[in-house]
């Protein structure tokens, strides 16, 4: 029964090329469609979290308890000497970067704006997060004497500087005292993290000591974890060997970002939503018209004498051909599309102001994950299914003579 | 087979109201040839469609040996069909997306022949009713006529114990029309296939070893 079924289901579609073509053309665009959406969201959102560990928190941060709220150096971790022989003999660390970050002024001859002075290890940031990549402009270096700087390109842009010119940052050291020292720019950073772009300055984390007047010291320890999947097992171990300071997973220090991605998640099961709704339209109408059209023909079959089970099946073994040709189809197009935009991505460098002041890159790359090729699935099996059900409705409510009777009576 | 006390009433206790069959009392021997004739609203075809299981009677029963016809339930019904009983319809009605040898090999599929029977079975009827030569056609690409030879055959393949033919000469012309008369009459005479006609075309009348003319629903003649 089955094979006869599915042998003139499959024989209806060959002998009927443009309808099911036409079908199958259409699962397979709506389906591309919606894996190209999904993995661009995610690769947008990937992009942001990404470039937010990299340029600042790794995976987990250390910071001395009450920093995350005061942040001034009052706060700091002393002596980071131990933790750093800690991490440095640990499995589960791939990379850490110690730094001194300063809340102060930073000020050109004719404009002062609050900044972000941060002394790092160029060296270490280079393990830790490929920071070197984030050179937009200049030398990746603070020079021979330590005097030179790297800066946001944003906060560049905002005080009209650029590499060789010459900044004053000021800020109140450990005993209170105001400070000023004096940089020329080096290098001009552009991260696609707005906190590093807009109001952050990197210097020698030597020359941060000395200008704090806090040798030997730290405000957040950052650390890349080798299995991501085990970040929350490492942060509670940390937290119990470490349990004055603050451990801190990236995206308890950027909740933003968590907001951004759940709100991704809202626009593409709502893009998800629309595609889908439009795709399960168009397979349901080809189907019902395909069925309707051929109404006299089952009714022949049916007055014939063959079971409505047949007919049944045979309905469900062409719509779930074209489903599946559909899917196979749409899934190839849609990893293709994905594999390039991931690799070359999509520029969009036209509308560069508009995406980097929400810290999107101006070339958007997309993720490929695989659980979009099941949920595409999921979704083309649960459309083809919904598809059917009126259409079988309307064939078992026939009574084949009503359909006759017009040629025989 | 016989027809007892058969009545047909459409939208009953309604304005529209059309008793299409009133107290038909009938029996039919194996083998015979027959035609149901009248005018058209007679309901000659109404006849047919209730003797074939395609529409209940308001009331009365159809017997097949012994068996009630009309107390079965659409399934029996569509399976006592698909067993005993082949259709020949005004308009060919063949599936369209089978070739011809396939639209004959269908009922037997369903019947589940084996392939060498059902070849077997095809090349012998495409051998009586000359369609040799579409046998890989599709129903569009043959004529009227043909695809009415080709819907013959597939109504004969299984040997159903009995043919309804519904107007099968009405869209073919007088020459078409006699060759095929001639090709049921062969094969009702070799196969010993009963067959019942609804038809008012003279040369389907002249060819039946029995005429039943209806008027108005009801038997007016028996011959």
């Amino acid at each position: 029964m089955y094979k006869i079924a599915f042998d003139l289901a499959w024989k209806s579609l060959i002998r009927r090329k443009t309808r099911t073509l036409m079908v199958i053309m259409m699962i397979a665009l709506s389906l591309s469609g919606l894996l190209f959406l999904q993995g661009l969201y995610d690769g947008m959102v990937s992009h942001m979290i990404n470039t937010s560990i990299r340029s600042d928190s790794g995976e987990i941060s250390l910071y001395a308890k009450q920093y995350r709220l005061e942040k001034t150096i009052d706060y700091h971790i002393d002596d980071p000497r131990a933790i750093k022989a800690y991490l440095h003999q640990s499995k589960e660390i791939d990379a850490y970067a110690i730094r001194l970050s300063g809340e102060g002024l930073v000020a050109t001859a004719h404009k002062s704006l609050g900044a972000t002075l941060k002394g790092v290890r160029l060296e270490d940031e280079r393990r830790f997060g490929d920071f070197d990549t984030f050179l937009f402009q200049g030398k990746f270096d603070f020079g021979p004497k330590k005097q030179e700087a790297l800066i946001g390109f944003k906060l560049a842009e905002k005080l009209k500087v650029t590499t060789g010119n010459r900044l004053v940052f000021t800020a109140q050291d450990a005993s209170g005292e105001i400070n000023a020292i004096s940089f020329r720019i080096s290098g001009i950073i552009k991260s696609g993290n707005l906190a590093v772009d807009e109001g952050s300055v990197f210097v020698s984390i030597e020359t941060m000591e000395q200008f704090l007047a806090l040798p030997n010291s730290a405000t957040q320890i950052a650390l890349r974890i080798k299995d991501k999947s085990q970040v929350n097992s490492i942060q509670s171990m940390l937290q119990k060997k470490f349990s004055t300071l603050d451990v801190l997973r990236w995206d308890e220090l950027y909740p933003l970002l968590i907001e951004m991605r759940d709100m991704m998640d809202i626009f593409n099961w709502l893009s998800y939503a629309i595609v889908f709704a439009v795709a399960a339209l168009g397979i349901f109408g080809v189907i019902l018209m395909s069925i309707l059209e051929r109404m006299r023909e089952f009714s022949i079959m049916m007055a014939i004498g063959t079971p409505y089970k047949n007919i049944r099946y045979q309905v469900i073994s062409e719509a779930f051909i074209m489903a599946i040709a559909g899917y196979i189809i749409g899934a190839i197009l849609g990893l293709g599309f994905l594999v390039y935009t991931a690799s070359s991505g999509i520029d969009l460098r036209y509308y560069q102001a508009g995406l980097e002041s929400f810290g999107l890159n101006a070339i958007l790359y997309a993720d490929i994950r695989y659980h979009y090729f099941f949920q595409a699935f999921a979704s083309v099996f649960f459309a083809t299914s919904l598809s059917i059900l009126w259409p079988l409705h309307v064939l078992k409510k026939i009574k084949p003579i009503e359909i006759i009777q017009g040629k025989m009576l | 087979m016989k027809l007892t006390h058969i009545s047909k009433i459409f939208f009953p206790n309604s304005l529209k109201e059309v008793k299409a069959l009133v107290d038909i009392n009938l029996t039919f021997e194996d083998g015979e040839f027959t035609t149901l004739s009248g005018e058209s609203g007679s309901g000659k075809t109404t006849l047919l469609n209730i003797i074939g299981g395609l529409e209940r009677p308001t009331s009365g029963s159809v017997f097949i040996d012994e068996l009630e016809l009309t107390a079965l339930s659409d399934k029996q019904m569509a399976d006592y069909r698909l067993r005993h009983i082949g259709f020949v319809f005004q308009a060919y009605n063949l599936i369209s997306v089978l070739t011809v040898r396939e639209n004959i090999g269908f009922i037997m599929k369903l019947l589940r022949y084996d392939e060498a029977k059902i070849n077997k079975r095809i090349d012998e009827l495409s051998g009586i009713l000359q369609i040799e030569d579409i046998l890989d056609k599709l129903p569009g690409q043959i004529s009227g006529g043909q695809q009415q030879r080709v819907a013959v055959a597939r109504a004969v393949a299984s040997r159903p114990k009995l043919i309804l033919a519904d107007e099968p000469t009405a869209n073919l012309d007088s020459k078409n029309g006699e060759r095929l008369m001639k090709m049921l009459r062969s094969l009702n005479e070799k196969e010993h296939v009963t067959v019942i006609f609804a038809s008012h075309d003279r040369y389907v009348l002249e060819q039946s070893k029995r005429i039943i003319v209806l008027e108005d629903g009801a038997v007016i003649e028996d011959r």
